[in-house]
């Protein structure tokens, strides 16, 4: 046994938590805490970060277990060019009036979304 | 997508199943809330999903290759850029379903490597439109506009999807859409307001696929092919609406657009019933459907052949990093 | 050197206009051809995944090759879609190590690709385009230090992605070293131009196009490369051809035909 582990140090791993708000929503990183393993960590998460706020699910990790980016890839790996208009909709903003002189209607979101209802047959 | 599911194997209605379970899972469904992969769900459930997303992921994968096509081809650095962002995202899409697919199938110890097995060995079938041919860049047009279309009619009906999962992933897809439909209509406008040559392409693309688009949602009822399992999905809430209600949509949001931009489609039977309040048309040959289906469809060897060749000229690399991998510094 | 500061001043200099335009010819060669070798991957990468972070880096690549070609377009030359889709082979510039197909067969009938290829011939080439671009954004033109900058920006993760995978399969199966070892190899057997100025490293540096000799840049292409690969320790390569001397095989014309198939069926048309 070292030194470190006979005064417990070990006791005090890093856990990340996330959470989701609702069945619908994305899992969100609330902040981390310190437990000796996962169950633990699990039972220290809702009241030390969600207390005041809905929770339908929890995720714990440790924190060694995630891939991060370091400083220098974040500075690398992350520049895009600001040149990918071919890949949005902003691209094709010049079709609205197109389709206006045809008397039709472009799609756009919000018309593509209103589409989850179909009228019954 | 995929509206005609065949009939599952192994997942007659819950005869075993502990009737008290089952019935707060419907209860569960019935209050609008999400089931999550490790709930509890009814054998009938899980089969369904997997049967439907699986085939949904597995179309997107599929449905790249026709548009890929083009790809190279495209007439201008934007429209180069647009159609590979475009299949991109198809990919991307065959990528989040079929994580939502291999996850339910995990209880049975299958994985992606068996979906690519079962695709190559014919039991895991992919959607009517991407056995066709393409012929020109109006394809790409129609594909993008039309075919697409249809997907997003399908894909947009099951946003309230009773299954978690499969509910973000259509978020996440439908949000997508709106660029890929504005990618076809770009392309397509482009053509309908270009030289002779070009309109006369536009309509020869639209001309080829219509029996297509109209398959796309599958028959209107079980008794056309005898195993429409439609029912099922809407019992359990995964869609809202039936076969013929789809192409209806369909037919409503596009045929308008369709007949502005002086195309004509060759139906002479084509009309809306103001008293139905519907689409009479001519029924596609719904045989012809199902061989496309089963694989016998035109270029149904060709793209199953292009992704045998990209699952065995690639074994090497799986085989070499299916190990613990190496993490660089 | 005075340095040349904008458009208009370049536009008056004609040696260095020359050198300018053909040091971006080169690059933004280089970049469309390697951009349409990695859409004829689309769908056919090891998994899905791959796929999909590899269309990026292939979008990307092709948005380089228009920023260049926009950038000569500004210095006198052809539209941008024209330098691309207009120009027969006789006229280009890219490395005929480049334009080497993916594997036998077409992306349309029985593709079979090479990994290894894909993943060598990256690494080397965009450990190449980084070192061009950095010298290029040192150097004294600033109409091409600008756009070399821009490019240098987002092209980092690229070479990470390539350099990433090159180191997993060298250190994996016996089976995947060898295949790797044999691109590079290869590569030590064709490449030769791709590394190269094609004779006008003295050009670009009098003009300050680039801000150091081409024999330097190949050292420290070399020296990276080694740090990274088990390759050989000399310089110089050989080439399959000289695409910088415009000699190229028929590997260009297949690629060429296929790319501006629709764009030539209708020149003056909208697409």
């Amino acid at each position: 046994m070292t030194e470190e582990n006979r005064n417990g140090s070990s006791f005090y791993q890093v856990y990340e938590v996330f959470s989701k708000k609702s069945a619908s929503a994305s899992f969100q990183l609330q902040f981390s805490l310190l437990a000796p393993n996962e169950e633990m960590a699990m039972m220290m998460a809702q009241e030390n970060f969600m207390r005041r706020e809905k929770v339908v699910d929890i995720w714990v990790v440790r924190r060694d277990h995630i891939r991060g980016m370091n400083p220098e890839e974040r500075e690398m790996w992350t520049n895009r060019l600001d040149n990918k208009e071919y890949r949005t909709t902003k691209g094709y903003g010049y079709l609205r009036r197109k389709w206006r002189e045809k008397e039709q209607d472009m799609l756009d979101e919000k018309e593509i979304l209103s589409w989850k209802e179909v009228k019954k047959g | 997508m995929y509206n005609f599911i065949e009939h599952v194997n192994g997942s007659e209605p819950e005869a075993v199943e502990d009737e008290a379970k089952y019935a707060q899972f419907m209860e569960r469904i019935e209050n609008g809330e999400k089931i999550e992969a490790d709930d509890w769900m009814p054998e009938e459930y899980r089969q369904t999903l997997i049967k439907l997303i699986s085939m949904h992921g597995i179309s997107e994968i599929m449905g790249a290759l026709p548009e890929k096509e083009w790809v190279p081809k495209a007439p201008t650095l934007y429209r180069k850029l647009g159609i590979m962002a475009k299949v991109q995202d198809e990919m991307g899409h065959g990528q989040l379903l079929l994580r939502v697919a291999e996850d339910l199938m995990a209880p049975y110890g299958r994985s992606r490597e068996d979906l690519m097995m079962d695709l190559l060995s014919g039991d895991l079938k992919f959607h009517n439109v991407f056995h066709m041919e393409t012929r020109t860049w109006a394809d790409a047009g129609v594909i993008g506009w039309l075919v697409d279309g249809a997907a997003i009619i399908s894909q947009t009906n099951m946003l309230d999807a009773s299954y978690g999962p499969y509910q973000r992933a259509l978020q996440r897809i439908c949000a997508e859409e709106v660029f890929h439909a504005q990618h076809g209509e770009a392309i397509v406008m482009a053509l309908a307001e270009g030289t002779p040559e070009q309109k006369a392409m536009l309509q020869e693309a639209v001309d080829r696929w219509w029996p297509s688009l109209l398959m796309f949602f599958g028959p209107g009822s079980a008794e056309t092919t005898g195993s429409s399992k439609q029912e099922v999905t809407t019992k359990y809430k995964i869609r809202k609406s039936s076969n013929e209600e789809l192409r209806q949509a369909f037919l409503d949001k596009y045929l308008p657009r369709v007949f502005s931009l002086g195309l004509t489609i060759p139906d002479d039977t084509l009309r809306y019933d103001e008293e139905k309040e519907q689409w009479e048309y001519e029924q596609p040959d719904w045989n012809e459907f199902k061989q496309i289906i089963k694989n016998n469809g035109p270029r149904s060897a060709e793209r199953l052949r292009l992704r045998e060749l990209a699952y065995e000229n690639n074994r090497w690399v799986r085989r070499a990093l299916s190990n613990e991998p190496v993490v660089q510094a | 050197m005075t340095s040349i500061d904008t458009v208009e001043a370049l536009l008056e200099n004609n040696e260095a206009l020359q050198a300018a335009k053909t040091f971006l010819f080169q690059l933004a060669d280089d970049d469309y051809i390697t951009s349409f070798r990695g859409s004829e991957w689309l769908g056919l990468a090891p998994h899905i995944e791959e796929d999909v972070a590899f269309s990026s880096i292939t979008q990307n690549t092709m948005g380089h090759a228009v920023l260049v070609y926009q950038t000569l377009e500004a210095l006198g030359e052809a539209e941008a879609d024209k330098l691309a889709h207009a120009r027969p082979a006789g006229e280009r510039l890219s490395s005929v190590y480049l334009e080497k197909p993916n594997g036998p067969g077409t992306y349309l009938d029985e593709p079979h690709y090479d990994w290894a290829l894909a993943v060598i011939r990256l690494y080397l080439y965009e450990t190449w385009k980084k070192i061009r671009l950095q010298t290029a954004a040192r150097g004294s033109i600033r109409p091409v230090a600008a756009a070399a900058e821009k490019i240098l920006m987002e092209q980092p993760y690229h070479l990470a992605h390539w350099k990433m995978w090159a180191v997993q399969l060298l250190d994996s199966t016996p089976e995947a070293k060898e295949r790797l070892e044999e691109r590079i190899a290869e590569a030590w057997r064709e490449a030769g131009d791709m590394i190269s100025f094609g004779g006008h490293g003295q050009t670009f540096l009098e003009n300050g196009v680039t801000a150091d000799s081409e024999e330097a840049l190949q050292l420290r292409w070399l020296e990276e490369v080694r740090s990274v690969l088990p390759a050989p320790a000399e310089l110089p390569l050989k080439e399959a051809g000289d695409g910088r001397r415009k000699e190229h095989g028929s590997d260009l014309d297949q690629a060429l035909k296929t790319c501006s198939e629709v764009f030539t069926s209708d020149r003056e048309a909208v697409w």
